[in-house]
């Protein structure tokens, strides 16, 4: 171990740690550029400058290595001068257009000119030009002017994306990103340089102009793409999710998440979402009250016994798979598992399985579903009434409870009970690792549509009279004594960055219980 | 005052075909590798420690110690790079080598290779020296022919081979790390460091860089003996050095001295036949483009790296620019500076930003534009980028635009303030006049065509 001494403070880290590593550990920073945690060090931006006692020269903190004894000063005249320095000449040739830039709000150039920047530039020629709006690819915008050449985006791509597709062309201050193997960018990950993009020269055509980063709520989440669960940060305003950025999880995504996982907020905003529990009379489905529907659903489902096929999904949370299961045992339904969704996969992250809480569902004894509904007597979709368009005409009873219209439920649907999609709802996914992560709602859901919990969790108290649950939080505390995995936990407890049990690793590492 | 002759004792003439094999030879060439094989590769480097050569492509390392910084045993290759890109304004002694004597220049890799435990040497030439590359490629096949490169170097049962990499012009690309991105294939662009390519070179093996005339030490060094080498010099600079002299001169050329018992001005005068045209010396850069420059009363010192820097500057890598009275030095540093500001490779922000900054003020001034705040600016400007390796970019081109400008302003303000005061610099106005008389003959031509219709 060294220990160094940092701006007055020690820290003892392990040998092979940078300074700027050691300065993050004392939970300061040094302002930097090109220095990402996840690429490779470039030293390249300059602006992370230290003085080190014996050293004659100002250092990069981002690429010097920490000695036992060594003396750093972030914040002295010579480190601060070199800096703005720096700074300066960033700024000379940047067009500052902040007022019409996308990260404005989020542009480290503006955030470290507030700090240490000087008022005015002494330059006073006019700007070099280059290239703006150039295309990328139909999800990616480039303007080199507010490049300032980190080569960020480079790295990643090469480095963690493993597509070599941007590099630098020109030299000095006419260098340009560009797409350098082929015509545009094809990386399924390429939405990740809008993000590491310390300024605003990439932009996602998608959120480009929607609306200025401060205005926009920001809600951590998971994504419900698929069963890795990168964390997310939800941005969302007027009550619309409009995009969905990464956020760090060491034990899951790191920093990253893939492009598809990105637009899997556009389910929210869909023409077809349903908004009020709605009942079969006379051959048509007419809104009806809560109340009403949800008698008719407990009707039904008490008739159907063990002659009830339900289909549950798992994109529903652990909490709602918990409370369909008990109201599945409670009827003694026969036939239950949840489908398989297919999904992209890949060496980096996009696990294959397009059900966010596949894991989940196998906690609670839930199988994938391999009987064929049609010929089913009694079926009950639970969060799985859209994609699959049987033929359940042979069926007396169906009970459908989803968030948007489908074909199966416009033919055969007896009972529709609305429900929610994922940026709408609180609770928690188990993820491909047996990780248990929380999830946060971001918008309000459309007309009266219930939480798939919240719904689940009246139905559940129609059939056996007890109280409703009045929380996801509660329904996962008290669940834990029945399931192990679930042993003490609570959306609290699980903090942001979620929590693994021994029972869920275990699980999803397909070891015995 | 004697010419010491070393390297290019046996060089044919300028004009004449490069040395054959069979002269190189007949003078003593490849003694020194035979011998070489016979030691312990250490013993090769110790030798070279002890002959106390520096570096000859401008930072003047020694080249021993260099070599000593080679790890041992790290499974990986090991390889030698030999600087032959010459890039630096002011300098064009190593292409006399590789053009008169380019077996010394291959013995010299072969041997350094022997020393530092490489089997491959890359000789990278700059893309404007296509004779230095033919005469290269020539010398190669007569030593492979003579297994003097190859599998089965002199019999001994080790092999060594030696490659010819032509570059595509950038100056940034005789920087070693950027020397060895390009030779990877890559942007030629430095690295940080660390790594240092001693640990981490070429294609992250163990790489040892060097410059031509260091390498073409190392033949004479083993051959000769180490006091038979540090006859000629003295401690701080052992060996001879070859040294090109250019600018406002009688006998532009290479000479290889003495540098403990040659000063700047001998260099001039004696070498070079002295300024021409009759005129007084105005300023000298010693070192190459990159080094400060010295006013005409500084230059009384002897060519050491110890004896220039204490007049000011620095020997660098031996490229003496003389400039006579009539030179404005607006002018030749609004040339560096197009220079510095074209070749920075742009990855550094200081660089980058700066180097156009510093060529945009001086351009102002030049061109008349400026005033007495943008000389002000464009010394505080050169102080924001670098200089004097402060350490705020990843390699010393930064620094080497900063130096000139610096020196430039400190030694000949009063060409810039001058300029200011007097519209311009004289070579701007000359031009400027000029243009304004061809414009209007071609107007007044106009006007009598018209006429005559
Ligand atoms: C911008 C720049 C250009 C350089 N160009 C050359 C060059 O053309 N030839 C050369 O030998 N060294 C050049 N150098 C110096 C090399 O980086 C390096 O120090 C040298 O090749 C090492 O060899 P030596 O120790 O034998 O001198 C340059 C350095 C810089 C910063
Ligand atoms: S586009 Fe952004 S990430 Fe890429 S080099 Fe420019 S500033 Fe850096
Ligand atoms: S990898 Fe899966 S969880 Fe991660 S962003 Fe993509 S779809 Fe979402
Ligand atoms: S100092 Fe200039 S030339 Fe050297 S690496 Fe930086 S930008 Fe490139």
């Amino acid at each position: 171990m060294a220990t160094l001494t940092i701006d007055g403070r020690e820290v003892t880290v392990e040998p092979g740690t940078t300074v700027i590593e050691a300065v993050r550990r004392l939970g300061a920073d040094v302002p930097h550029y090109c220095w990402h945690p996840g690429l490779s060090v470039a030293g390249n931006c300059r602006i992370c400058l230290v003085e080190v006692e014996g050293m004659p020269t100002v250092q990069i903190s981002c690429n010097l290595g920490v000695r036992d004894g060594m003396v750093v000063h972030t914040q002295s005249e010579k480190a601060r001068q070199a800096r703005q320095d720096v700074m300066e000449l960033l700024l000379i040739n940047h067009p500052l257009d902040c007022p019409i830039c996308d990260q404005a709000g989020e542009c480290k150039l503006q955030e470290y000119s507030f700090d240490f920047g000087t008022d005015g530039s002494r330059f006073d020629f006019p700007k070099v030009h280059k290239p703006k709006h150039v295309r990328f690819s139909e999800k990616v915008v480039f303007d080199a002017e507010r490049c300032i050449l980190c080569t960020r985006c480079v790295r990643f791509l090469d480095e963690v994306a493993g597509k070599d597709e941007l590099d630098i062309i020109n030299r000095g201050d006419r260098n340009e990103i560009a797409v350098a193997r082929g015509d545009e960018l094809t990386s399924d990950y390429q939405m990740n340089i809008v993000d590491v993009c310390p300024v605003g020269a990439l932009t996602s055509t998608d959120f480009r102009f929607k609306s200025r980063v401060w205005f926009l709520k920001q809600t951590r989440s998971v994504c419900a793409g698929c069963s890795r669960g990168c964390n997310v940060t939800v941005g969302s305003r007027w009550n619309r999710v409009l995009r969905l950025v990464p956020a760090e999880n060491q034990a899951v995504n790191k920093w990253w998440m893939c492009d598809d996982g990105r637009f899997t907020y556009r389910d929210v905003g869909a023409d077809d979402r349903l908004g009020a529990p709605m009942v079969r009379k006379n051959g048509r489905l007419v809104e009806v009250s809560w109340d009403e529907a949800l008698a008719a659903a407990a009707e039904g489902l008490g008739n159907a016994g063990k002659d009830l096929t339900a289909v549950v999904s798992a994109r529903l949370t652990n909490e709602e798979l918990h409370l369909a299961q008990t109201i599945l045992d409670h009827v003694g339904a026969g036939e239950r598992g949840y489908r398989a969704r297919d999904f992209a996969k890949d060496d980096m992250l996009r696990t294959g399985d397009g059900n966010p809480n596949a894991a989940g569902a196998e906690l609670m004894g839930l199988t994938p579903f391999t009987t064929d509904l049609p010929g089913a007597k009694h079926v009950f979709l639970c969060g799985d009434g859209v994609e699959q368009n049987e033929d359940l005409s042979s069926a007396a009873f169906v009970l459908v409870a989803d968030c948007r219209e489908s074909q199966t439920i416009l033919e055969f649907a007896t009972v529709v009970l609305p429900s929610v999609t994922a940026f709408e709802k609180r609770g928690s996914f188990t993820n491909v690792d047996g990780r248990i992560q929380r999830v946060e709602p971001s918008v309000r859901a459309p007309g009266s549509a219930l939480e798939d919990w919240k719904l689940l969790g009246r139905l559940l108290a129609k059939l056996t009279g007890d109280a409703a649950p009045t929380s996801a939080d509660s329904v996962l505390k008290s669940m834990g004594a029945t399931r192990p995995a679930f042993e003490g936990l609570s959306l609290g407890r699980l903090g942001p960055l979620g929590k693994s049990t021994a029972t869920a690793t275990a699980a999803a590492n397909g070891e015995a219980q | 005052m004697p010419v010491s002759k070393r390297l290019m004792e046996h060089a044919p003439a300028i004009d004449a075909p490069p040395q054959s094999l069979a002269d190189y030879k007949a003078t003593g060439g490849y003694k020194g590798l035979e011998k070489a094989l016979k030691m312990e590769p250490d013993a090769i480097t110790q030798m070279v420690l002890e002959a106390g050569v520096r570096g000859r492509g401008g930072a003047g390392f020694p080249a021993g110690r260099k070599w000593s910084f080679v790890p041992k045993n790290t499974g990986k290759p090991i390889y030698l790079a030999c600087n032959a890109d010459e890039s630096e304004p002011g300098c064009f002694k190593d292409r006399q080598l590789m053009e008169r004597v380019p077996h010394l220049l291959i013995e010299g890799c072969v041997m350094a290779c022997r020393a530092i435990g490489a089997q491959a040497a890359f000789i990278y030439v700059r893309g404007e020296y296509p004779q230095s590359i033919a005469a290269l490629e020539a010398a190669l096949i007569e030593a492979r022919d003579k297994g003097l490169v190859g599998e089965n170097v002199m019999g001994s049962g080790w092999a060594c081979e030696v490659w010819v990499h032509q570059g595509a012009g950038a100056y940034i690309c005789g920087e070693e790390t950027g020397l060895l991105s390009s030779l990877e294939g890559g942007r030629g662009y430095p690295r940080i460091k660390p790594p240092f390519p001693a640990v981490e070179g070429l294609w992250s093996s163990p790489t040892i860089i060097n410059n031509v005339e260091t390498l073409a030490n190392v033949p004479v060094i083993v051959r000769d003996g180490v006091e038979a080498f540090r006859s000629v010099g003295d401690d701080d600079t052992a060996g001879t050095r070859l040294v090109g002299i250019s600018g406002h001169v009688e006998n532009p050329g290479d000479v290889e001295i003495n540098p403990a018992t040659t000063t700047i001005r001998e260099l001039i005068e004696v070498h070079a036949g002295g300024v021409w045209k009759g005129r007084k010396l105005k300023a000298v850069i010693p070192g190459g483009s990159s080094v400060p420059v010295l006013p005409a009363d500084a230059i009384d010192v002897p060519f050491t790296y110890g004896a220039v820097k204490e007049a000011g500057s620095l020997a660098g890598a031996g490229g003496v620019i003389v400039m006579d009275e009539t030179t404005c030095m607006v002018d030749a540093l609004m040339n560096l500076m197009q220079f510095y500001h074209h070749e920075s490779c742009g990855q550094c922000t200081p660089c980058r930003e700066g180097t156009g900054w510093l060529e945009k003020l001086v351009t102002r001034i030049w061109s008349g534009e400026g005033s007495e705040r943008d000389i002000e600016l464009l010394d505080r400007v050169a102080d924001t980028i670098g200089g004097a390796q402060q350490g705020k970019t990843i390699c010393f081109l930064a620094d080497s635009a900063v130096m000139p400008t610096k020196s430039f302003l400190k030694h000949f303000r009063d060409d810039f303030v001058k300029a200011v005061a007097d519209g311009g610099s004289p070579v701007f106005k000359a031009r400027r006049d000029r243009h304004a008389k061809t414009s209007t003959a071609a107007k007044t031509g106009t006007a009598a065509k018209t006429g005559a219709k």
